[in-house]
């Protein structure tokens, strides 16, 4: 036989973390995993193919072309894939690499390129985002967001259909709690970006219940982008200044846990320690602060958490995918919701595969977030549940503008809110 | 592409249109190997049809211009069953995934061949039945695929494997003839063509639709963990378990090798000072369970377990199963490559053949786990290397060798559930006489005259050197 020369595979390209790649043994578990794999039914749109696409373009037997350009950006990142994976791959990190390596090698098509600056430019800045909105409100308040999609181009309906109603929805301060125990353990509840502009009521409500149960809630002073949304989108260089205000800003405020009402951003947080392990000055601060990371409902859980009347509905619980594939929390919520009596949980099939939201992905990826959208309704009607209950905003706007289009009588609810209402009849 | 012209790819287009068909080399790229890696080679162009009718007139348009092709499902083989060899198309199932229709009453269900094997299970269990393979990688392997290797898993050793559980299979012939074989019903008269398809690696056509024996769920399970000093009492205990009439669901057995690396995966509270640890699934009706899971406790601590725990609930037994099914996965933990092996070898052998190994393991300087279903002697061991130190990919093929002619002069085969893919086809002759492997070409012929399906796979070609991999390929050491 002739012995082809012995190949040894070197990097050439800084595509990401080249030793993680090896983690991979290319079993194929989790194919299945992976909601466009799913999709497509097509091995270059799930983790395993696109891993493999990362090590060639390292290795320099792919040159970075449209067609692996475009397989990376399919991804959701909902890291499905990592709780599927027998071999521990790192799928997170090597995702968040090949997309800056993207970033820094390719030229998107100007309308890519324009949506993906509008995003990046608005999303992470409350003010920006308020501003850009205020037109919308006055519509929304008119009653007219119907005539206003009529004369809309069909991507920005399509953003537009995303937005919840914001007719009265104005900036709500934070509030002071009755004074906990002395030995109150200190919560942050931090109030990330868009999420203060559009959900801020799961905000608020988390931080009712948890200083209901006992602790101690502390405002941050000034709350950054937690950088999940740059880290996504392969702008690793201002993902890591958001991430080093915000791990200034949490240590100052002394919490003992901290979390968010969006799970990608309790995710980013919790990543803080990676992310910035090679900056000696604040590292060691990175990873104190990721490690006190945890969900609403453990937190509640852990306090003994009980509701204070009942509440006849029926329920079925979304796996925001962050949450359970990123902190491993699915048992919590489900735990607390049939606490309520009242309560009945009908469980969805497919409940922990992504809907779509998937951060900014429904606003760059529209037809695949669409097709992951109705996927999701689907299973969710099935049910014939009262509410979806889930734990992070993004997937609230895309599951409600889902159910919105096909009039399904099912409301897509943030478990806080829902908390709230189970206890007060009132989400406010 | 050079192979494929024009007005081919006109014609395909018009029976599959453009969304499911792939021909860009970035994209071929990632169908280059299954999980097999060692060998690697891009199909030229990837159809994948969405239904019989489709997949057939595809067939017949390969067919009128001779093209070769390679099937596949999910690409999970171990043995590089669905690596293109002299076969410019691939065709792959993955887009024919339905559940035809389940009929409790006569407990059989009609799948396309692209479904993926744990959804079946998972399509039936409410009723209380379940499809009784369950290779490792059944989250993500297709029916299609466990047909075309004759697929085991871990309750093989009770339940059989693949071609136990297959009643009837609609096959496109390599000319694009629709056939169907075998039947709904259980007892068959004349030659067993079914049999003939299963475990032949898609080099008789490309299955498309079977019919699958669905099983009722036992009444119970006594899952016990057995922990031994080394593996040589592991594999006495097997033995003895085994003589004494009990038919365990499952009997596997882990080194600690692979205990360590699945307890560091895991965290499931396997002991990782044990030599090895045997997994014991004994099930079926309640009545007698308990007194059999004594009788295999106490058959365990006589061959010098250290201890015997018996999982307590669902969720300890599930935890015991994932970690189990996961072990090759977790392995990949302690090195960037493996090779997996699949030799089987008479059950009283286990302890020679585990000697043997070990032997290869220092000849070769290379780490082997392994990780095996121990009650039917179906040996996997994992040959860890690094495809980056040069050389040792050359090792790793030479170990899994020479465990492989160890097993065959133990009375054993080459391959339990695996295949023989391009792997093992250069043992091929260790095993059978060259009459032999004529009978099998003149079989695969009646279905194949061309030998363009699946071609360079299972059966060598005659003249090729058989001590080295069939030497027309680019192999990568």
């Amino acid at each position: 036989m002739d012995e082809a020369p012995i190949t040894q595979s070197m990097p050439v390209q800084d595509v990401c973390d080249y030793d993680l790649l090896f983690d991979c043994v290319h079993c194929g578990l989790c194919v299945e995993a992976c909601p466009t794999y799913i999709a497509t039914r097509r091995e270059m749109d799930s983790p395993r193919g696109r891993i493999y696409l990362m090590k060639s373009l390292a290795e320099g037997k792919l040159q970075l072309d449209d067609d692996s350009v475009r397989h990376l950006d399919l991804c959701l990142g909902c890291r499905g894939c990592e709780t599927a994976c027998p071999s521990g791959v790192h799928y997170g990190q090597l995702i968040e690499g090949a997309r800056a390596f993207v970033e820094r090698n390719y030229r998107r098509r100007f309308f890519d390129r324009f949506r993906r600056s509008a995003v990046s430019a608005v999303f992470p800045y409350p003010l920006r985002m308020r501003a850009l909105l205020a037109p919308l409100v006055i519509v929304d308040r008119l009653g007219l967001r119907p005539a206003l999609r009529t004369i809309l181009p069909r991507a920005l309906r399509d953003w537009i259909d995303l937005l919840p109603r914001l007719a009265g929805a104005r900036p709500l301060a934070p509030e002071a709690h009755a004074a906990p125990a002395a030995d109150a353990p200190r919560v942050v509840v931090h109030h990330g970006c868009v999420a203060q502009v559009l959900a801020n009521s799961e905000n608020l409500n988390s931080e009712r219940l948890l200083a209901a149960a006992g602790y101690r809630v502390v405002h941050l002073e000034n709350t950054a982008c937690c950088g999940a949304l740059d880290l996504h989108s392969g702008n690793a260089a201002r993902a890591l200044d958001f991430a080093r205000a915000n791990v200034s800003a949490l240590k100052r405020s002394g919490a003992d846990a901290i979390l968010s009402a969006a799970s990608g951003c309790s995710v980013a947080i919790a990543e803080y320690g990676q992310l910035l392990k090679n900056e000696p000055a604040i590292a060691d601060d990175a990873r104190a602060v990721a490690s006190k990371v945890k969900d609403l409902s453990s937190l509640l859980l852990a306090a003994g958490w009980t509701a204070p009347r009942e509440f006849r509905c029926t329920v079925t619980y979304h796996d925001a995918c962050h949450l359970a594939h990123g902190l491993g929390v699915r048992e919590a919520p489900r735990r607390l919701l049939a606490s309520i009596p009242g309560v009945k949980i009908i469980e969805m099939v497919e409940s922990d595969l992504c809907c779509g939201s998937a951060g900014s992905y429904n606003l760059t990826e529209p037809e695949m977030a669409r097709e992951l959208g109705r996927r999701k309704t689907d299973n969710i009607v099935a049910t014939g549940a009262d509410y979806v209950v889930l734990a992070n905003p993004g997937c609230e706007f895309q599951i409600a503008a889902e159910l919105r289009r096909r009039k399904s009588k099912t409301t897509a609810i943030h478990l806080a809110d829902f908390l709230a209402l189970a206890s007060n009849g009132d989400v406010r | 592409m050079n192979s494929l012209d024009p007005p081919l790819l006109d014609e395909l287009r018009a029976i599959l249109g453009i969304e499911a068909i792939v021909s860009r080399a970035t994209e071929l790229k990632v169908y280059e190997c299954d999980g097999w890696t060692v060998e690697k080679s891009s199909p030229d162009i990837l159809l994948m049809p969405r239904s019989t009718a489709e997949l057939s007139a595809v067939m017949a348009a390969l067919d009128r211009r001779a093209i070769a092709y390679v099937p596949r499902g999910a690409g999970t083989g171990l043995s590089g069953g669905c690596l293109p060899l002299n076969a410019p198309a691939m065709i792959c199932t993955s887009k024919m995934n339905r559940i035809v229709e389940i009929d409790y009453d006569n407990r059989r269900v009609e799948v396309e061949s692209g479904v993926v094997n744990l959804h079946v299970t998972n399509a039936v269990k409410a009723r209380g039945y379940f499809y009784a393979p369950d290779p490792s990688s059944q989250v993500a392997c297709t029916i299609g695929g466990n047909i075309a290797e004759n697929s085991g898993g871990p309750h093989t050793l009770k339940y059989g494997v693949t071609t136990n559980h297959v009643l009837g299979l609609e096959v496109v012939l390599p000319d694009g003839e629709i056939v169907e074989l075998g039947g709904p019903t259980e007892e068959r008269c004349g030659y067993d063509l079914v049999g003939a398809v299963v475990g032949a690696e898609g080099t008789t056509g490309i299955v498309t639709r079977a019919t699958l024996r669905l099983m009722r769920e036992p009444e119970n399970h006594r899952t016990l963990l057995a922990s031994f000093p080394d593996v040589d009492s592991a594999t006495r205990a097997v033995s003895l378990i085994i003589a004494s009439g009990i038919l365990p669901g499952a009997l596997e057995m882990m080194d600690q090798l692979i205990t360590r690396a699945v307890e560091d995966a895991f965290h499931v509270g396997l002991p990782a000072d044990a030599g090895a640890v045997l997994i014991i699934e004994l099930d079926g009706l309640e009545a007698g369970l308990t007194a059999s899971a004594d009788a295999v406790a106490t058959m365990a601590q006589s061959c010098g377990a250290s201890a015997v725990k018996l999982a307590r609930d669902e969720a300890e037994r599930a935890l015991l199963w994932k970690a189990r099914k996961r072990a090759f996965g977790a392995v990949g933990r302690l090195a960037p490559n493996y090779a997996t092996q699949d030799g089987v070898v008479p059950r009283t052998c286990l302890p020679q053949i585990l000697r043997v190994i070990s032997e290869v393991s220092r000849r070769y300087d290379l780490r082997i786990g392994n990780v095996f279903h121990a009650g039917d002697g179906n040996l996997h061991p994992i040959i860890l290397y690094d495809e980056r130190v040069p050389g040792q990919v050359r090792r790793a093929i030479d170990a899994g060798r020479d465990i492989l002619k160890a097993c065959i002069e133990m009375g054993g085969s080459l391959t339990g559930e695996h295949g023989i893919g391009v792997e093992k086809i250069g043992e091929m002759p260790l095993l059978f006489s060259p009459d032999d492997l004529r009978v099998m070409t003149e079989l695969r012929h009646v279905f194949d005259p061309k030998g363009r399906s699946n071609p360079g796979k299972v059966i060598p070609e005659p003249g090729a050197c058989v001590e080295v991999a069939a030497p027309r390929r680019q192999v990568p050491i």
